[in-house]
């Protein structure tokens, strides 16, 4: 047997551990009766169709020709998730003066083409008017600056 | 009647005065400004400027939020007509033509129409609304939880007919949002479920979180992927109003459009973003001559953007009078509306009839709103449109962020989001379409509380759902359209319908 589309099995796969880790966490969870449905029942039923699916899809890549699979790129995952990671472990220390330019910094190197002084000058306009929209405009409660103004 | 012009006229006694007025033109201004960015739909632009609201009272943030949506919608719009990639699903069929139009030096008469069409469809859906607010309300006097489980099952249905590609993928998509929905505490037993330990899924996933992720973040891991494409209109943008000329080939798909659109927007599982292919479609079938259709015909622009609009405003139909939002912008004025103490269904009516009438009346000002709004400012976006990507994914990745992060004031939120965003990245590589998992999550909660008390009223019994009449003729319904989707000269059409 051959893979005749590597997409289809790959989702399929995909589906199915998804779903083991739903049956993993809810495992402990009672399920009760169709009568008194226990809080476990739902996510294991859930769960179990769901590897159903998966398997069909898994099979049906197998028997029909689809597409491939895709490449990864490592690049823009890693840049922009891990510059909203960074935002979110720097915004309340440090603020949002720090935390905003170094989010546009970090996220914009997910680009090959992206100039270092330009966007740091972009990213501290840009944190500029948030702040300035956000904190004073709206009166949001986003720390700006805690080291030097206390808020 | 008489009862319908008492309550518009109490809508507009409230959505007139000069705070709300002010609400629904930033609204719609702000709206615009984000969606006219390339890749943020309606859903990103809402999630993100959600916290712009919080300090306003709940009729005001309601309003405000409407014009958000308007504007996101028509700044979807705009992008396709001047740049030749579509902001949103709903804005596919605009590129075709519109930017067309805009190649031959007609964006102003193209982006013109477009704002005179969806005026013209805001006002009729607007009435709509009005006059159907009520018997529907009644209607839902007659669910009980099967009728509502099984309408959303429906809802579902639908959602699985008009996601692109596999309807094995699609389903399957459904059923991980149903899961995802069932993380966080059980309602009934007070018992955690699926959240590995983490204090902050002891609440849920945060709809916001989850939509920002995998559209909003996932969004821009794409559009890096894609090289750019961009290709913003050089030259004359052209005279904003159309001739007398365009206007007569205009007003009629305006029409079909708005009708068009304003059923189908109904329906639930986001039947709104299936207007604006039906009037294209339509406009190409009863033309004379067919084959200006793609090489800049007005009525094909006119009449899918009617479509587009009506669709966008009767979609909050089911969520005003039922409570069940047909798709995931509705899902976010749930969680708006939640945030400011409003929980929507057909007490919202009876109990706080000032904030139901008058975002309804909103609705009217707010597509007037646009029609001011934008015409003299598409100068300014077809600027904003020429900065390059390499400046503006970080500046919405920054907006994303602190969006996320002011909605319940949690940094956890932005990581949440953050993973997401990877989430929606395997997602798109693996060929799934993300709309209809977030219908499933949205419903997911709904229909499982429904689903247990159905059970508990039925002790049991699984035969509730087909015994009880309404109930059963939903379920009958929905078993039809799956069988349709699936047959195989459908599936031929539907996926040819598509790839036009």
């Amino acid at each position: 047997m051959t893979v005749k589309s590597p997409q289809e099995v790959a989702a399929g796969l995909f589906l199915i551990v998804v779903a083991a880790i739903g049956l993993w966490q809810g495992a402990e969870l009672a399920a009760g009766s169709l009568n008194q449905m226990g809080p476990g029942m739902l996510p294991r039923a859930l769960s179990v169709i769901l590897v159903v699916l998966g398997g069909a899809l898994a099979l049906d890549g197998f028997l029909e020709k689809g597409a491939g699979l895709e490449r990864w790129h490592v690049r823009g995952p890693v840049f922009i998730l891990g510059a909203a990671v960074v935002f979110g472990l720097l915004v309340r220390p440090v603020g949002l003066a720090i935390a905003g330019p170094v989010a546009v910094l970090l996220g914009a190197m997910a680009d090959k083409g992206t100039k270092f002084v330009e966007t740091l000058v972009f990213g501290v306009i840009l944190t500029a008017f948030c702040v300035g929209l956000f904190k004073y405009a709206l009166g949001l409660p986003i720390p700006v600056a805690p080291w030097l103004l206390g808020y | 009647m008489g009862d319908l012009l008492g309550n518009l006229a109490l809508g507009f006694s409230t959505a007139l005065s000069i705070q709300n007025i002010l609400l629904c033109f930033t609204g719609c201004l702000v709206g615009t400004l984000i969606g006219v960015l390339p890749g943020v739909g309606p859903i990103a632009t809402i999630a993100m400027l959600l916290p712009l609201t919080f300090k306003v009272d709940p009729t005001g943030a309601l309003i405000m939020l409407a014009g958000i949506y308007y504007g996101a919608q028509y700044g979807g719009s705009t992008t396709a007509i001047l740049v030749n990639i579509p902001g949103e699903a709903t804005s596919v069929v605009t590129v075709l033509d519109g930017h067309q139009m805009a190649k031959q030096g007609r964006a102003g008469v193209a982006l013109g129409t477009a704002a005179i069409g969806s005026f013209i469809a805001g006002s009729v859906a607007t009435v709509f609304i009005a006059a159907l607010g009520k018997p529907l309300t009644e209607l839902a006097l007659l669910f009980g939880p099967a009728e509502y489980f099984s309408l959303m099952v429906l809802g579902l249905a639908f959602a699985v007919v008009l996601a692109r590609g596999s309807v094995l993928k699609a389903v399957a998509v459904i059923f991980l949002g149903l899961l995802l929905s069932t993380v966080g505490t059980d309602l009934e037993t007070g018992e955690e479920r699926l959240t590995f330990g983490i204090p902050d899924l002891a609440d849920g996933i945060d709809f916001a979180v989850l939509a920002m992720g995998i559209f909003g973040f996932a969004e821009i891991l794409r559009n890096l992927e894609n090289p750019e494409t961009r290709d913003v209109v050089r030259g004359a943008i052209g005279r904003l109003l159309p001739s007398k000329e365009d206007l007569k080939r205009s007003l009629a798909p305006i029409a079909r459009g708005t009708g068009l659109g304003a059923i189908l927007g109904i329906l639930p599982g986001n039947g709104a973003v299936l207007g604006p292919f039906a009037s294209y479609t339509l406009e190409k079938k009863i033309a004379k001559d067919p084959s200006r259709f793609g090489k800049g015909a007005i009525e094909g622009v006119a009449g899918p953007e009617a479509a587009n609009n009506a669709g966008a405003q009767t979609a909050f139909i089911p969520l005003l009078t039922l409570g069940i939002p047909p798709n995931a912008v509705m899902a976010l004025m749930v969680g708006a509306m939640t945030i400011h103490g409003v929980i929507p269904g057909p007490q919202v009516m009876t109990k706080n009839p000032s904030l139901f009438w008058g975002m309804i009346a909103s609705m009217w000002i707010g597509n007037l709103m646009l029609l001011i709004i934008n015409l003299p400012l598409v100068g300014l976006w077809v600027r904003l449109l020429k900065v390059p990507y390499r400046l503006m994914f970080p500046a919405i990745l920054l907006f994303c962020c602190i969006g996320i992060y002011s909605i319940n004031n949690n940094p956890g939120d932005v990581i949440m989001t953050a993973f997401f965003g990877l989430a929606g990245y395997a997602l798109y590589k693996f060929g799934f379409e993300p709309a209809p998992l977030l219908l499933g999550f949205v419903l997911g909660k709904l229909m499982e509380e429904t689903f247990r008390q159905a059970m508990v009223i039925s002790r049991g019994s699984f035969m509730t759902f087909v015994e009880r009449p309404l109930s059963g003729a939903l379920l009958a319904i929905t078993a039809a359209i799956l069988v349709i989707a699936v047959l195989p000269n459908v599936r031929k059409r539907r996926e040819e319908a598509f790839q036009e």
